[in-house]
């Protein structure tokens, strides 16, 4: 017997714990049953005070046993819910079964008055998402309903309306009202709980029903609401975990250590990006093929998110494993774009500025395939645009072929790469930053460390741009070739 | 923005842009692009009140020029010397039919 009720108890616990996902849904469904009999217990006690002031005309004794009953029974379930925060398994069969025992207590008192009062346990047990709940409600409404119609018929409120008296009955009226007049007749109780079952509270059933079904068809629509709802917020964050990761892998791929050759005297790098979106398609990179050749190359891949960064992840493996392999720069280039346009159905393209420096001499050699034009300071010179020999973008056309140049770097020379985002950095005017701005910020301090000069651009960027929105990604590299000292 | 006026005669389709080429526009007039693709033979671009192009526009211009290729002709006219500037910077002059 002990061990049945135990297995009766838990299976109810099973069923009235919600889903982890309707957790938060059901504490705010057991707050708003909180509010509800909070606001019902103020209704009940203005009652009180308007028929103890004598302006509500209904029988006096019952009348004040019935409400202060039913005052303190919603006293109760409120300190419940306050003592444990709205926020248990069993407050919400506790809420629902004490509004409807509490509601159908005054309605067995009010009885064709409030015919309202059993629509209220319903309609709230729609609010916690559950037909089955909403179903158990009504259920218990109807029977606890129907057993204060009964008690009602003969103790509450006497509906007029349904007295039906043998021809030529006398009344007498003793001062007060008619149904005091009417049951001191002698309408009898049978007759009285008839009348009331049938023409009361049948009538009303059949409205309630309607409201049950609606409730009923509000707490599936709602269900399957937060559950899609759940699955789009989890799948967004999923999504904005999986992008986070991805740009710190992309970060991560470029050459992001400074110094990166602290033991190379001869010349001195930096780098930096900064991209618009999360992730981005530019890319800068440099290595040491070997002991006297550094590889330089900067990339931007058309587009931008997602897409570019992949196609940018491949692009550069590709270069630098071309790279490594010892090849001129326009051999590089020129394998790069066989490899990747065997493969390239959604005609991304890149543009790469790709040189190598020969250390012990400073002789650099270059192949541009459409990237932008590089700028060089000469010495004590200034920055000047190099206008190279472009080939097409990589990705672009199969079979294109590149041309290698050279140039000479003598000790304090300096080069600058970019992206297209740096002349192309538009402001709330949609004017554009444009290469000028950028030499001219470049020659602001054209004997500084590369890092300084980086910085002078990005600030002369930022300067320009304001509060208009960064468009493209920033990428820059300087290099300042030294030679031996 | 990116405002499109398309002329369709016969197998010869003209658009005319004005604004700005760039990843949020440049995917519309790929889609209109390929709408008018089947079938034709002549597709002339009218770059004349087209302010900017990014990378993402060039792309939608290589992919009509490939398609193009296979099926007719394709030419880019007005183009000012901004653009010209991108075209012939990323290589782009060498593979167009500019005018």
């Amino acid at each position: 017997m002990k061990k049945k009720i135990t297995n009766l108890w838990n299976r109810f616990r099973e069923k009235m714990t919600p889903d982890p996902m309707f957790h938060e849904t059901e504490v705010q469904a057991n707050r708003l049953g909180s509010l509800m009999l909070f606001c019902s217990g103020l209704i009940l006690l203005l009652i009180l005070a308007l028929t103890i002031a004598g302006v509500f005309p209904l029988k006096g004794r019952l009348m004040y046993s019935t409400t202060i009953q039913a005052i303190v029974e919603i006293l109760i379930l409120l300190v419940i819910c306050k003592i444990f925060k709205n926020n248990a398994w069993w407050l919400k069969p506790l809420l629902l079964i004490g509004m409807v025992i509490v509601f159908a207590r005054l309605d067995s008192m009010l009885t064709h008055k409030a015919a309202i009062l059993m629509v209220l346990p319903v309609v709230f047990s729609s609010r916690y998402f559950s037909r089955k709940l909403t179903v158990f409600t009504s259920i218990l409404t109807t029977v606890i309903f129907a057993a204060s119609a009964f008690w009602g018929a003969t103790h509450g409120l006497i509906n007029l309306n349904i007295v039906t008296m043998q021809e030529g009955t006398v009344m007498v009226a003793t001062g007060g009202f008619l149904g005091d007049a009417v049951q001191n007749a002698g309408a009898s109780n049978e007759m009285l709980i008839r009348n009331t079952l049938l023409y009361d509270y049948f009538p009303k059933w059949l409205m309630f029903s309607i409201v049950s079904i609606i409730s009923c068809n509000i707490a599936r629509r709602g269900r399957s609401m937060v559950i899609s709802q759940h699955e789009k917020d989890s799948k967004v964050a999923r999504i904005e975990s999986e992008l986070n990761l991805a740009s710190a892998i992309q970060a991560d791929m470029l050459p992001n250590i400074f110094p990166p050759f602290p033991e190379r005297t001869e010349f001195d790098i930096y780098a930096s990006m900064t991209p618009a979106k999360e992730v981005g398609g530019d890319f800068y990179d440099f290595f040491l093929v070997d002991e006297d050749h550094l590889c330089m190359v900067m990339a931007d891949v058309s587009g931008k998110g997602v897409p570019a960064a992949l196609f940018m992840m491949a692009s550069k493996i590709i270069l630098a494993n071309n790279a490594m392999m010892g090849k001129s720069p326009a051999q590089i280039l020129t394998e790069t774009n066989a490899a990747i346009c065997s493969n390239n159905r959604e005609e991304m393209f890149v543009t790469v500025w790709l040189g190598i420096l020969e250390i012990s001499t400073g002789k650099l050699t270059a192949a541009n395939a459409g990237h932008e034009y590089p700028v060089v300071k000469h010495g004590n010179g200034a920055f000047e645009l190099l206008k190279d020999k472009h080939g097409f973008v990589i990705g672009g056309m199969d079979g294109v072929k590149y041309q290698n140049y050279e140039l000479m770097l003598e000790p304090g020379s300096k080069l600058f790469l970019y992206t297209d985002g740096v002349p192309e950095a538009t402001d709330a005017q949609n004017e554009l930053f444009g290469t000028d701005r950028m030499l001219a910020a470049l020659n602001q301090e054209p004997s500084a460390s590369p890092e300084q000069v980086l910085k002078n651009v990005d600030s002369s960027v930022k300067e320009f741009v304001k509060e208009a929105e960064q468009f493209d990604d920033l990428t820059m590299l300087c290099l300042e070739y030294k030679g031996n000292q | 923005m990116l405002n499109i006026n398309k002329t369709i005669e016969n197998n010869k389709a003209t658009f005319a842009l004005e604004g700005r080429m760039d990843t949020v526009t440049a995917p519309e007039l790929e889609k209109e692009i390929q709408a008018v693709l089947p079938g034709l033979t002549e597709l002339v671009l009218d770059f004349e009140n087209l302010e900017y192009i990014s990378s993402a526009g060039l792309r939608v211009l290589l992919s009509a020029q490939k398609a193009m290729n296979a099926q007719g002709s394709m030419k880019v006219c007005h183009v000012n010397a901004a653009v010209m500037e991108i075209f012939e910077v990323t290589g782009f002059s060498d593979i167009l039919t500019i005018e």
